[in-house]
C-alpha cells in the first residue's frame, strides 16, 4: 500500500500536539500506516521542507502549529507551501 | 503549395454540428451569433424565437492548443501550468521542491503561483509559524469554481476577441464605402494600433 506525504502528515496529528510539544516515533508512523521506514522517513523529510513537521535530534517526531493549521482549511488538492515567501 | 502551407491546411478544422462538443447558433432575423456548451435544452432564443444551429460555415480554423489559450486568455504560460500538475495529488509540496522538480528558481515558482492568484486558478493562505512570521499556503480553489471561472473568463476572452473581429469587419466596410480605388491594408491596420 502507497502512502501520501498528506497521509503522513493526518497520522502525525494523530499520533502527536504541537502546542504541547508532545512528539512521536517513526516506528509508531510506520506500524501505524503500514509501510517501510524508508518511504515515512522519506515523507518526513519532505514535510520538515514545508515546516509541517519537526524532527528532534533524538529521532522524535512532531506536527508543528503549521501542520495542525493547514489540516484544519481541510483541503481537496494542490498544496504548495512556500515558507520563504511568508 | 508549399510544405508551410500544406501543414497549415492539414491542421485546419471547421465546425461539425455533429460533434456536440459545443454549438454555434444564429438568429435568422439579425447578427447574434452565440456559443454554447452542454444541451440545448430549451434551445437558444433571440427575440423571442429560437434561434438556429448554424450548419453551414465554410471557414475553418486553426485548432487552439491548451498552453496558447492559457497564455492568450488569461496569460498563464506554460510554467503555471507545470507548477500545477507537478503538485497535484502529491501535495503539500515545498516551492523549493517544485523548483527543483521542474528546473525552475524557486523565485520563478513563487511568481507563478502568485499570477495563479491573481487569475483566480489558485488561493492563497496564510499559517503561522512556531517562530513567529507566516508560511504562505497556495491551494487550489473549488474544483467547480475553477470550472465556472476558466469557462466565464474564457467566454469573456472570446467575446473581446470576437468584438476585435467585429469592428475590423465595420472598419473595412466603412472604408471601402469611402475609398472605393484605393488599397485597404494601411488604414485598416492603423485603427488597431500595436499597443
Amino acid at each position: 500500500m502507497s502512502v501520501t506525504r498528506r497521509d503522513v502528515l493526518e497520522e502525525l496529528d494523530r499520533q502527536s500536539d504541537a502546542s504541547a510539544g508532545e512528539p512521536t516515533s517513526v516506528e509508531s508512523l510506520t506500524d501505524a500506516l503500514v509501510v517501510d521506514e524508508r518511504t515515512v522517513r522519506k515523507h518526513i523529510d519532505g514535510l520538515e521542507s514545508c515546516e509541517l513537521a519537526d524532527l528532534d535530534t533524538d529521532g522524535q517526531v512532531r506536527i508543528t502549529v503549521t501542520g495542525e493549521e493547514l489540516l484544519a482549511l481541510d483541503l481537496d488538492e494542490m498544496i504548495v507551501v512556500d515558507p520563504e515567501g511568508g | 503549395m508549399s510544405e508551410h502551407d500544406t501543414n497549415e491546411a492539414a491542421e485546419a478544422v471547421q465546425y461539425d454540428p455533429s460533434s456536440s462538443r459545443y454549438d454555434v447558433f444564429e438568429c435568422p432575423d439579425c447578427d447574434n451569433v452565440v456559443l454554447a456548451l452542454g444541451r440545448d435544452d430549451p434551445p437558444m432564443s433571440c427575440h423571442g424565437d429560437p434561434m438556429q444551429r448554424v450548419t453551414d460555415c465554410d471557414i475553418a480554423v486553426k485548432p487552439p492548443d491548451v498552453r496558447q489559450v492559457l497564455l492568450d486568455a488569461f496569460g498563464l504560460p506554460k510554467a503555471g501550468l507545470d507548477i500545477c500538475l507537478c503538485v497535484i495529488g502529491e501535495g503539500p509540496l515545498s516551492a523549493n521542491e517544485v523548483a527543483e522538480s521542474l528546473g525552475y528558481d524557486r523565485s520563478t515558482v513563487t511568481r507563478y503561483l502568485n499570477k495563479l492568484v491573481d487569475i483566480g486558478l489558485l488561493r492563497r493562505s496564510e499559517l503561522n509559524r512556531e517562530e513567529g512570521g507566516v508560511v504562505n499556503v497556495y491551494h487550489s480553489v473549488d474544483l467547480e469554481r475553477m470550472r465556472r471561472e476558466t469557462l466565464i473568463g474564457f467566454y469573456i476572452w472570446a467575446g473581446e476577441a470576437a468584438a476585435l473581429i467585429e469592428e475590423a469587419n465595420v472598419t473595412k466596410q466603412d472604408y471601402m464605402a469611402e475609398n472605393p480605388d484605393q488599397e485597404l491594408p494601411e488604414v485598416f491596420w492603423e485603427s488597431f494600433p500595436d499597443d
